[in-house]
């Protein structure tokens, strides 16, 4: 980072004025809401996915997946064609669950596995996990998705269903619970591990750490995370959309989030998120749909800014890795991961 | 249809199915090989090389045109056209990033695939498309079918033996060859594998690491050129997303061999091959669950051989 | 009392014999120097002791044992449920489509929904039939086997090494390079901290515990080795001879009885060897053992009480400075037989 004072405080106070500016911004309309929450949502997937590739040094392709676990999960448990119909808290806490497991048995055989060859084998998985929603459709409903699924609820407040503020607050609340866990994780022996692993697995086996305990226990806790964002969208959208959403392209686009960030990095994660949702459903929306009102897109391929989404975000991950491959926040700027508490220094 | 005659038409199938897989394998693995980089461009590369096969096919009279003129027609400009690409791709965007960690190329080839895959879809949605099978992007495109699908081995006979068969090992297999004698017998080949042993090394003894890294990828891109013909004459149908399904399915075969061993890329290849040909051919809906079980399969074999197949073991130095 | 003995070692790869059939014994206490010309094993040996190459043949003995995970019955049995668990999984998802339109499908969905009958329907699905007997098959065979595979791998590992108390450094530094020294120090407390996950995500009481206690333990270790003040610097941004003895720290850190050091002095100028001959003596007068391998005869005849020389992956000579010095064999080794 530079020296420049002014970089140095936006460095510093960027967090806090961008929870200022979210905490105010749905008083201004529900329109602007709608658009900020499924950022939030991206953004706990994006902790999740951080959590294995970030922290741990697991490269993991198949994110999404994991996201279609938690969704498909939540989504089961809520419709009413199914007699379940646990509800919305109750659903997401069967979500994460699945989806820990899910990760946990996944890691399993991928124990052994060193970067590239761990990279393909969460990349296969992913393909299975789309091809098996895709395919069990007398429970997935193949590619209707399932619907209506239960909506987000606060406990002991009742509210119209139309009413966005109170669902957008619930996920910000969310968030920010998913910010402080993997905040505290990364500060604690676990986030010591994790980075000791992900520097040298080698030497962290002789230092007494079991790199494959420590592997599953990221894999596990990360994909638990990326369950519990694929439940929130769903939840959110009021289906769980179709198998093909949570494709490996769905996956990249997560990856871009830890990566244009930051990896490992919890700040990096939320202002990925922003930068990478927000450009794709909220600039590309709203300049399609200025472009149409004014009669610009007629009907050439060309003229569709989405049909370029491909293009810009291909080349803004190239150019990113040749300007900045370390992320907007690289993670020199990160504090030491454990900080030296009051207390320690009067016993030396 | 007797038992034997359905082996051998799974066989037929398999074969000509792994050989295709083969061909794109073999890019991934050498370039794997020489700087250890998954190459996610390449199967966009190859997706790429179909869509220039199709628009030179449509300029020359379409479903008119003798196989006897297309097939060279093609094979003299498709490969060149994948090879320089793969080779300015290598120039562009891999080659300034080459000391950073393995993430950074990876995810830059990451964006290639991206910016591929854009043009794909414009290249397929424009009025330039020749056949047009929609005018929309996404849809796939048929490609003029140039062999026909007469029988071989006599009208008479069950075993369906394809021209479009023959061609595909016609093609390949001395590919393959003339790809071995080369790594194995010439100087170039010979640096190519010194490079990929120690590139410090290979550069202190004077050969130029960048020619060869060059080279290496042009090498890979012609391959997924003749691959990309071959493909689109085989398959008759051609899709912008089609780079990523192809290349999943080489990047597969080449980590199940083994990833940078390129006898191992076409033993996996064709292990691909003939677990999809059986899915498809032999298992009732067996098709829809093909991609499963060729993941499960590479998941398996991982978990008992976590280098591949023929790859050897490494050992970290301590 | 013997903390260490390695009787009749052999470490082969492929058709190289690194280490050849080495027996030697390290007493409580002292400090005992491994020398030998390069490539003649050491590192090897190293390698050997501390679990990360499994000796071809010939054991290892730290305080009188082998450190193994021995196959008992547990494990037998936890492989066996991780094959069934598997099999029944992979039975369930093969044929799950079937099962979900028999048990929910076919149900109206009222209140209450009929469960009792949900599951004899499901039941009767998985009748056994091909769909149901191979998979169920394979999946058990996989899942046993993939377990014992796992458990196989991990059978002697160095983490478990470590744990029965032997630490180490290694010859090329292996910091955590993005860990600050503290925080390097503090992994290496590892085998002596128990708080749980949830503990350290939730803030519970034993994370600040224990994180106050270690945290304290470590600046105190650091001080040890005259690196106080650079606690809170990565470990990779340290100079040189602060990395060698951020290594030492982070070792000690784990309490071992026996320290293993890899060319501790390589790389460093007399004064720096000298004030590390001094803290060797140091960590010896805190009851551990050291073990190391050095290549500055000075350091070597300066601090050793015992001396074990290799060549060729053969232990030619062993003992104290002065006979290590006289032994022919020895001179040999270093010099060739003209000079001997």
């Amino acid at each position: 980072m530079s020296d420049h004072p002014t970089i140095k405080i936006i460095a510093r106070f960027w967090p806090h004025a961008l929870l200022a500016i979210v905490l105010v911004l749905p008083l201004f309309g529900d329109a602007i809401a709608t658009k900020l929450t499924p950022i939030m949502v991206f953004a706990i997937v994006g902790l999740g996915l951080n959590v294995v590739a970030g922290f741990t040094g697991l490269l993991n392709l198949g994110a999404a997946a994991f996201m279609a676990i938690g969704a498909y999960t939540f989504a089961i448990c809520t419709v009413p064609i199914y007699p379940f119909q646990i509800g919305f808290w109750p659903g997401l806490g069967v979500a994460i669950m699945v989806g820990a497991v899910a990760g946990t048995i996944l890691a399993l055989p991928a124990m052994r596995l060193r970067g590239d060859y761990l990279a393909i084998v969460t990349l296969g998985f992913g393909e299975i996990i789309t091809d098996v929603l895709k395919n069990l459709d007398a429970i997935t409903k193949g590619t209707q998705g399932l619907n209506p699924v239960a909506a987000p609820e606060i406990p002991f407040v009742t509210y119209s269903i139309s009413a966005y503020k109170p669902t957008y607050y619930l996920y910000l609340a969310l968030l920010l619970v998913a910010i402080l866990l993997c905040h505290n994780m990364r500060k604690s022996r676990l986030g010591r591990q994790w980075i000791a692993v992900r520097d040298d697995e080698l030497a962290a086996r002789s230092m007494g750490i079991s790199p494959a305990r420590t592997k599953l226990i990221a894999f596990a806790i990360g994909s638990g995370l990326c369950a519990f964002g694929g439940a929130m969208f769903a939840s959110l959208n009021g289906t769980s959309i179709e198998p093909s959403f949570y494709d490996f392209q769905q996956s990249v686009v997560i990856l871009c989030i830890v990566i244009v960030g930051g990896m490992g990095n919890v700040k990096g994660v939320i202002l990925g998120a922003l930068i990478m949702v927000g450009f794709n459903s909220i600039i590309l929306v709203n300049l399609t749909e200025w472009m149409t009102r004014n009669g610009w897109t007629g009907n050439n391929v060309l003229a569709t800014p989405s049909n370029w989404k491909f293009m810009i975000f291909g080349l803004a991950l190239i150019l990113m890795m040749r300007l900045r491959p370390q992320g907007l926040i690289p993670a020199q700027d990160v504090e030491p991961v454990t900080q030296k508490p009051a207390t320690a220094g009067a016993t030396p | 249809m007797t038992t034997t005659e359905l082996i051998i038409q799974l066989l037929i199938t398999g074969l000509a199915n792994g050989l295709i897989i083969a061909l794109i394998a073999l890019g991934y693995t050498m370039v794997y090989g020489i700087i250890e980089l998954i190459n996610f461009a390449h199967g966009d590369v190859m997706m790429l090389g179909c869509f220039l096969a199709l628009t030179i096919v449509g300029l020359c009279g379409g479903e008119q045109l003798s196989p006897w003129i297309a097939l060279p027609l093609l094979f003299l400009t498709v490969p060149f056209f994948t090879a320089g690409l793969n080779w300015s791709v290598e120039k562009l965007a891999y080659k300034p990033i080459r000391e950073a960690p393995k993430l950074t190329a990876l995810v830059s080839a990451i964006g290639v695939s991206f910016v591929f895959i854009n043009i794909g879809m414009f290249w397929g949605g424009l009025p330039m498309d020749v056949f047009g099978g929609g005018g929309s992007a996404a849809s796939a495109k048929s490609f003029p079918d140039l062999f026909g699908w007469s029988n071989l081995l006599g009208e008479q006979s069950a075993v369906l033996l394809t021209p479009r068969d023959v061609m595909v090992a016609a093609v390949t297999i001395p590919l393959m060859i003339g790809l071995t004698f080369f790594i194995n017998r010439t100087r170039m080949g010979t640096a190519m594998r010194a490079v990929a042993q120690n590139p410090t090394a290979a550069k202190l003894m004077g050969i130029d690491v960048d020619r060869v890294i060059g080279l290496t990828f042009i090498i890979g891109g012609a391959l997924a050129g003749v691959a990309s013909v071959i493909t689109a004459l085989y398959t008759g149908s051609i899709h912008f997303q089609m780079g990523y399904r192809n290349g999943m399915d080489a990047f597969t075969a080449a980590v199940l061999g083994g990833i940078g061993n390129l006898p191992g890329a076409v033993l996996g290849a064709l292990l691909i091959g003939l677990v999809r040909a059986v899915m498809e051919g032999y298992v009732p809906n067996g098709g829809q669950w093909s991609n499963t079980v060729v993941f499960a399969l590479l998941i398996l074999v991982l978990v008992f051989r976590p280098n591949g197949i023929l790859g050897s073991r490494v050992r970290e130095k301590v | 009392m013997t903390v260490l003995e390695l009787d009749q070692v052999t470490l082969r790869f492929g058709g190289l014999t690194a280490v050849n059939n080495v027996s030697f014994r390290v007493e409580k206490g002292d400090i005992v120097a491994v020398i030998g010309p390069n490539g003649a094993g050491k590192t090897s040996l190293f390698n050997t002791i501390t679990g990360i190459y499994p000796p071809t043949t010939g054991r290892v003995l730290i305080n009188h044992a082998v450190v193994e995970q021995p196959a008992t019955l547990q494990n037998k049995i936890q492989w066996t449920i991780i094959g069934v668990v598997t099999a029944i999984a992979v039975t369930l998802a093969l044929n799950a489509n079937a099962i979900w339109d028999a048990a929910i499908n076919a149900h109206a969905i009222t209140s209450p929904f009929p469960w009792g009958q949900a599951f004899n329907d499901a039941c009767r699905v998985l009748t056994p039939s091909a769909w149901t007997i191979i998979p169920g098959l394979v999946g058990g065979f996989v899942g046993a086997s993939g377990a014992w595979n796992a458990w196989r791998t991990a059978r002697c590992s160095p983490d478990l090494v470590t744990r029965v108390g032997v630490a180490r450094t290694f010859q090329n530094i292996r910091l955590f390079r993005e860990l600050s020294a503290r925080d390097n120090v503090l992994v290496g407390m590892e085998p002596k901290l128990h708080s749980r996950a949830w503990d350290g995500a939730f803030r519970l009481p034993p994370h600040f515990r224990e994180q106050t206690e270690a945290c304290a333990k470590a600046d105190e270790l650091l001080a040890f080795v005259n690196l106080g003040e650079v606690a809170d610097v990565s470990a990779g941004s340290l100079p040189y001879g602060h990395q060698r003895r951020l290594e030492i720290a982070r070792a000690l850190a784990s309490q071992p009885s026996l320290l293993l050091l890899d060319e501790p002095a390589a790389g460093m100028n007399p004064t720096e060897s000298a004030s590390l001959m001094l803290l060797i003596r140091k960590i010896r007068e805190l009851g551990i053992t050291v073990l190391l391998i050095e290549h500055d005869m000075k350091v070597v005849m300066g601090i050793s009480d015992r001396i074990v020389v290799l060549h060729y992956g053969n232990k030619i000579a062993e003992g104290t400075p002065a006979e290590i010095r006289e032994n022919p064999a020895v001179i040999e080794a270093y010099l060739g037989k003209e000079a001997g």
